[in-house]
């Protein structure tokens, strides 16, 4: 067991014309013995860029990997004690699922036949799938496949998991079942793993933080509900949630906020008045950007201060247990924020609603650079760093 | 007039585009199938019939099988020095094919495409244009005056059956090399990778994964070399030269066979013909499941 870190990681790749392309551009993460860290982001972002320089795949144009005390950046994939789990599971089609498991130990260790025998079997009864051992991969489910391949990671007591988007194949229901199964396996173990995924869902409920990428850049390295409630960026912001964090560009007006969204300030249709500590936060800032998730906002019968406005609910979509509303600030307008409410609750499209958006719960973001000014008070302090 | 009226008279309508395609078809079928009837035909026939009866009709009469007999104990030689070569020279060139074409596409390194070129130019290299370099290289080499014939007792012409080998399978390698390469190319990249990350070599991913996984690209290539290799007659005549020698290919021989001041024996030639090919149509039936998988592919 081991703690990995990257110390300025950066990868640029040479494209056929000679053009340098930066893929990954100094990420420093640290990675705790034992930790499940997500690698989250949208594609492109470079994150299994980042995945394939750990396992070595990929040569680190800058920057270091430390794994314990050792350097490993210069290492040869198989020298680095790694096992990675890739998004199309990879299985040698021609070998039975014993022989993918045994296959990493026959050839990484002096190990004999029997000990390895015993040791697939072992991780194959974990796993529940000591019944196909004598099965070849095209006789399985697709489940069954990434269990094999998980196997023929976890058999070789690796130092580091890697796991490439190893969920996105299965259908929705199975994968809800492997995020928690994982998730078990991987606390029972205490392997050091590195997730890489594009699916916030999966990283806000695996991780024991996550690590959120754009553009080959780290934006922020929290646990899931720092990044949640205590985004770096608006970009985390906006990345991490579903429904979306809503977003309205201001301008900054003595204590008031004036919409004015960006290229056409003649259309801003509110003001939001601040309070003196939230001015101050926003210091010289003359354009921010107003962030608000939809669950803060809450739908009121009739407006009562400069917080509550009057909308018009253009469409409704019910989830089951909440319904997520669509707002506009009048009956035709183009620009609608997302609230959502109570499942039981009625509302019809089409009927006028009053939205209150409370200060205590808004974030701001500085309009230029996307950095966080404020995010929202927590008025339990504990949501931070939750405990169980 | 109903539909089904139509329907039923388009279908027993003579249509003049298929009529014309069926002719087509049929002549087709006659024009390649005729000259083998008449091969095997006149390869049934003595003498005396094939000057008599026409190329295309059986004979009772002039009814022979001793044009086969004759063939097969010609032959025989022959065809046992084309297998010492054909069978080393297709199994070295698919191997090394394979090899070459592993390393040119599932490993990674500088200056690969340079090399796959010069693959891709050895294809296209005549053999009419290397025949005199090749004779003069042999002739430099001297295979034959090396003592070890003397010493295993065996006649020192069979030196022209290793040059032979050697020959073949250097231009063997560029067409098998690229015929993997484009069978490697479809291969999952992420497979090997896990088995580079499972701590497998590069020769050990070749022996456990990618050859096990390349079989049936292996029986496109076997086939399709061995019967290059057995029906090659160019640099059996330049390498072993004369019909009388010892490691005289079956080729060499069959060039030669029936052919006399006397006059040519058509049964006989036709007879050889066909003794000569059986060992390329047995390794089609041998090969020819895998072959179906591997062209599929």
């Amino acid at each position: 067991m081991a703690r990995l870190e990257l110390d300025d990681l950066t990868k640029v790749f040479t494209d056929d014309d000679g053009g340098e392309v930066v893929a990954v551009e100094e990420v420093s993460i640290d990675i705790a013995d034992g930790e499940f860290l997500v690698l989250v982001g949208p594609s492109g972002c470079g994150k299994s860029t980042t995945l394939r320089m750990i396992a070595g795949l990929e040569t680190v144009s800058d920057g270091r990997i430390r794994l314990g005390d050792r350097v490993i950046d210069d290492k040869k994939p198989q020298d680095r004690d790694i096992a990675m789990v890739f998004q199309s599971y990879a299985l040698y089609p021609h070998m039975t699922v014993r022989g993918n498991m045994s296959f990493g130990l026959e050839e990484s260790t002096e190990m004999p036949d029997d000990e390895i025998r015993t040791l697939v079997d072992d991780t194959a009864g974990m796993l529940g799938i000591a019944e196909l051992l004598e099965r070849t991969p095209t006789e399985l489910s697709g489940g069954q496949r990434q269990r094999v391949a998980l196997g023929r990671a976890i058999v070789r007591e690796p130092e580091v998991f890697l796991m490439d988007e190893p969920l996105s194949n299965l259908d929705a229901k199975l994968r809800s079942e492997m995020r928690t199964e994982l998730q078990r396996l991987q606390e029972d173990l205490d392997t050091t793993t590195v997730y890489v995924t594009h699916d916030q869902t999966e990283a806000m409920t695996m991780g024991d933080r996550i690590a959120i990428l754009n553009d080959g850049r780290l934006q922020q390295v929290a646990t899931p509900l720092e990044a949640y409630h205590q985004p770096a960026n608006r970009f985390v912001a906006g990345f991490i949630g579903e429904p979306s964090m809503n977003f309205f560009d201001v301008e900054v007006q003595g204590d008031q906020l004036v919409h004015a969204p960006a290229g056409d300030t003649s259309a801003g249709e509110f003001s939001y008045p601040i309070s003196a500590d939230t001015r101050e936060s926003l210091q010289a800032t003359s354009r921010a950007t107003l962030g608000i998730r939809p669950e803060d906002i809450e739908i009121v019968g009739a407006a009562e201060s400069g917080r509550d406005f009057d909308t018009t609910v253009d469409v409704v979509e019910p989830m089951g247990d909440e319904n997520n509303l669509y707002l506009g600030f009048s009956a035709d307008s183009e620009r609608t924020f997302v609230a959502t409410v109570g499942g039981m609750r009625r509302v019809e499209e089409g009927q006028p609603a009053v939205a209150r958006v409370p200060e205590s719960a808004i974030h701001l973001f500085d309009a230029d650079t996307g950095e966080a000014l404020q995010n929202r008070t927590l008025r339990d302090a504990a949501a931070t760093e939750p405990e169980l | 007039m109903s539909t089904v009226d139509e329907a039923a008279e388009e279908r027993f309508s003579i249509n003049p585009a298929r009529v014309g395609l069926y002719l087509t078809l049929g002549g087709l079928l006659v024009f390649f199938l005729a000259p083998i009837e008449t091969g095997v035909v006149t390869s049934l026939k003595t003498p005396d019939a094939v000057g008599t009866t026409s190329p295309l009709v059986p004979s009772v009469e002039g009814f022979t099988l001793d044009n086969y007999a004759t063939a097969v104990s010609e032959l025989l030689p022959g065809m046992v020095n084309s297998l010492l070569y054909a069978v080393p020279a297709t199994i070295l060139s698919a191997l090394f094919g394979s090899f070459a074409a592993y390393g040119l596409t599932l490993t990674d390194w500088r200056g690969q495409i340079g090399v796959l070129l010069l693959f891709v130019a050895g294809i296209f290299i005549p053999y009419q244009a290397v025949l005199v370099p090749l004779t003069r290289l042999f002739s430099v080499l001297g295979l034959s005056t090396l003592g070890i014939w003397g010493l295993l007792g065996i006649d020192n012409a069979y030196a022209g059956i290793v040059e032979l080998i050697i020959t073949h399978t250097a231009y063997g390698i560029p067409i098998c090399a690229i015929l993997f390469r484009s069978y490697y190319k479809g291969m999952s990249e992420e497979m090997l990778e896990s088995a580079r990350l499972d701590g497998a070599t590069v020769r050990r991913a070749y022996r456990r994964i990618v050859f096990p996984l390349s079989t049936p690209m292996f029986a496109v290539v076997l086939i399709y070399q061995f019967t290059q290799i057995w029906n090659d007659l160019l640099f059996a005549l330049v390498l072993v030269q004369a019909e009388s020698s010892a490691a005289a290919p079956v080729t060499l021989i069959l060039a030669g066979l029936g052919a006399s001041q006397s006059g040519t024996i058509f049964g006989l030639r036709m007879a050889g013909a066909f003794v000569a090919a059986l060992p390329t149509l047995a390794v089609y039936v041998l090969f020819g499941e895998e072959f179906a998988k591997g062209v599929a592919t």
